[in-house]
């Protein structure tokens, strides 16, 4: 798989231009959004994610996560800012930028009636990758915990569990340099949740700038390089998580939703 | 990408229950289709050569050619089988006169009213009926539906352009609905000369023609289906407003453009003409009265013989003249009825465009050729062979006078006469016109299908553009 996948990135990379991007994977520039009903969902948010960086972004229900995410993948355009992948501008040319960049949803929904193996095969050639065989899809499955006997089974009997492991692997078959988890551990169990810590850590390893969106405070803490606290769209909180061991941090969160919203002179920053 | 969109629907429409089940109840209608429209051609054409017998065999031992009653009989179309269009409805006999008004009679659902209460399951019935709720279907969620399952935006966190993904959905979905389905009629098709269709290269285009007609017409079904899932957020608001444009495109348009032409065009009925033609007719009797009544007292003779000559003469005058008044009279009468009529069609048939339903029966019945045009064409080739027929009588010296001819014989005076040869009668051989002319006929239609085609495509293609994929 990895070398299919290799190969399959190289002759992606050799057709654009040689420039190497030395900058953060993802980055968010005063990213801001207004919606037509006046609506203001975000707020001038900044914030890296660099190689190998785990950026976590707390926050309640219409804090912004989502809005982030959605920006972006270029599902919406800013009022404000930008949203940049490997330094492209999203809304400026999303299709260059999605190729850089996976995704997986709170609720991954892929097609029913599909087996897994054949939902990967659909997902991986969207996202360029026309090589993998039968067997990379087995080997990713297995590596997300996917076990053997489910490969070939249709998606409409799968659990909650079941289908998020098949959009990581979807993610994973990309081989993409950026990816955005939108609220990935919702609903899992705890074995299932502690078994995507531990593919997230891979993916670190890998080199991967991830972007997560969370209500999990521990997990968050647990895995992440960076956490973004999020209230009514404004980033009022950034630290490093090794800065915040000692710290409490479900109190923090507490601290910030309710005293600091929307307060912009109260953003911490690691930088 | 479009190969791999294109791909993805047809796995995923071909492998679905739904797909499964509704395709197999399909198959299984279209079959039937065939087999009883074939079965209904044979019983047709029994019952018209059992007729063609029975006309003969009436006039077997007559011995004055004056004497016969003859009619004409119009044979079953072989693609009335799979298009039943208007050939169920119009009189198919003719009593055969050398002069006056030729009136067809003894339609099969006449004849036969229980046929008329469900009409038949015809290839145009399951493609206006069935197929397009099967395009609705598979169609109402092809966007909306993606949208809800969460596949829509894991998609487009991809670089695909949008372009491509509607159109492979499109024809994807429209390959993976419409290939299956041909398997049942190509055996269908098959099927035909079998059950003893009589299909030349003729019948064979105009079958070709009413199944892309057909495919047109499930096309226009499809694009709307995925346009109207474009244009909203819910697959179940989709479906209901489908459904909505099914009844009104199926079942109101169509009936209620006629009630509306029937409105706007005044058409006297055929009573209402019988009755002005007894009322003229009545008149030119009371005249002809009135004049010979004047002629008497003017020419009054004691000469009876002379008077009666002279009388005679007059009246058969008159009776010409009468003739020849009344002939005018019902010509204009038939005309007039005739340009209401026509014009009363083209308005029904304008508004009932505006749904692809009628387009796409005009279109079939029109290549089946059981349109409107059979009747006339029937007509015109049953009037043509009423002057064969009154030349051939004229030729065995049987004249005729009045409307209702009175054959007087030729005065021959024969001790035993011989009875008539009926082989030397002129034969009425009906001959379609070629599918050409059908063809020409049922472009402005197929064109129509098409612009449906278009027209709903380049919607969903400029409202996905701008779909919200979240």
């Amino acid at each position: 798989m990895s070398q299919a996948a290799s190969s399959s990135s190289t002759s992606q990379s050799s057709s654009q231009a040689p420039e190497v991007y030395s900058g953060p994977r993802l980055e968010a520039v005063n990213l801001s959004k207004r919606y037509e009903d006046g609506a203001l969902a975000l707020d001038k948010v900044s914030f890296k994610v660099n190689p190998g960086e785990i950026y976590a972004m707390l926050g309640g229900n219409g804090a912004g996560k989502t809005t982030t995410i959605n920006l972006f993948l270029n599902f919406i355009e800013p009022s404000e800012g930008e949203a940049r992948i490997d330094g492209i501008v999203a809304h400026k040319d999303p299709l260059a930028a999605k190729q850089k960049l996976a995704y997986v949803s709170e609720n991954v929904m892929l097609y029913p009636n599909f087996t897994a193996i054949q939902n990967l095969d659909f997902f991986a050639k969207l996202g360029g990758k026309t090589d993998y065989s039968k067997d990379d899809y087995r080997a990713v499955l297995l590596r997300v915990g996917l076990q053997e006997a489910a490969h070939n089974k249709r998606l409409k009997g799968f659990s909650k569990g079941m289908r998020q492991k098949c959009g990581i692997a979807i993610a994973i078959l990309k081989d993409a340099p950026a990816i955005l988890l939108d609220e990935p551990t919702s609903g899992l169990d705890p074995s299932a949740g502690r078994e995507f810590i531990r593919l997230l850590t891979d993916l670190r390893s890998e080199g991967k700038a991830i972007l997560m969106s969370t209500h999990d405070i521990f997990r968050a803490k647990e895995v992440a390089d960076t956490i973004g606290i999020m209230n009514q769209g404004v980033l009022v909180m950034e630290r490093a998580a090794a800065d915040l061991k000692g710290e409490n941090l479900e109190k923090l969160y507490v601290q910030y939703m309710a005293g600091h919203a929307g307060s912009e002179q109260n953003v911490e920053t690691i930088n | 990408m479009f190969k791999i969109i294109l791909d993805k629907e047809l796995k995923e429409i071909i492998g679905t229950t739904k797909f499964a089940i509704t395709f197999g109840v399909c198959a299984v209608l279209i079959l039937l289709a065939f087999y009883v429209g074939a079965r209904s051609y044979q019983s047709s054409m029994e019952g018209y050569n059992a007729s063609v017998t029975e006309n003969m065999r009436q006039m077997e031992g007559v011995t004055d050619w004056a004497n016969i009653d003859h009619r004409i009989i119009l044979p079953p179309q072989p693609l009335a089988a799979l298009v039943s269009g208007v050939s169920n409805d119009i009189g198919r006999t003719v009593n055969m006169d050398v002069r006056g008004e030729l009136r067809p009679e003894g339609s099969r659902f006449n004849e036969d009213p229980i046929f008329a209460v469900f009409r038949f399951l015809d290839l145009e019935f399951i493609f206006a009926i069935v197929l397009s709720l099967f395009a609705i279907l598979f169609g109402y969620d092809a966007i909306n539906g993606e949208k809800e399952r969460g596949t829509l935006a894991l998609s487009f966190a991809n670089s695909i352009p949008r372009d491509q993904y509607i159109l492979g959905k499109i024809v994807g979905s429209f390959l993976a609905l419409i290939i299956p389905l041909m398997i049942p009629i190509l055996i269908g098709c098959l099927m035909l000369p079998l059950l003893g269709v009589p299909m030349n290269a003729d019948s064979w285009l105009r079958l070709g023609m009413v199944i892309l007609t057909g495919t047109l017409y499930f096309g226009v079904f499809l694009t709307l289906s995925v346009f109207i899932s474009t244009l909203t957020q819910r697959s179940s608001t989709s479906f209901l407003i489908l459904v909505v444009a099914w009844i009104f495109a199926v079942l109101i348009i169509p009936r209620t453009s006629v009630l509306a032409a029937g409105r706007i065009v005044d058409v006297a009925s055929v009573d209402e003409i019988d009755f002005e033609k007894g009322k003229y007719s009545a008149q030119l009797f009371n005249e002809n009265m009135a004049a010979m009544q004047s002629w008497t007292q003017q020419n009054y003779q004691s000469d009876h013989r002379l008077m009666m000559e002279g009388m005679q003469a007059f009246r058969t005058e008159q009776q010409d003249l009468q003739d020849e008044n009344m002939r005018l009279f019902v010509e204009q009468l038939n005309e007039q009825r005739a340009n209401s009529s026509n014009l009363r069609t083209k308005v029904a048939f304008s508004l009932a465009r505006i749904s692809p339903t009628a387009s796409f029966s005009l279109a079939a019945s029109d290549l089946a050729f059981t349109s409107m045009e059979l009747r006339a064409s029937y007509q015109e080739a049953a009037s043509a062979y009423q002057q064969e027929f009154a030349a051939f009588m004229r030729s065995k010296n049987v004249d005729f006078g009045g409307e209702a001819y009175v054959g007087h014989g030729a005065p021959v005076v024969v001790e035993e006469p011989e009875p008539i040869d009926t082989r030397e009668l002129p034969l009425f051989a009906y001959e379609q016109p070629p599918a050409s002319e059908a063809i020409n006929d049922s472009l402005p239609d197929l064109g129509l299908l098409f612009m449906f085609n278009a027209f709903f495509f380049a919607g969903a293609f400029v409202r996905f553009n701008r779909y919200d994929v979240r």
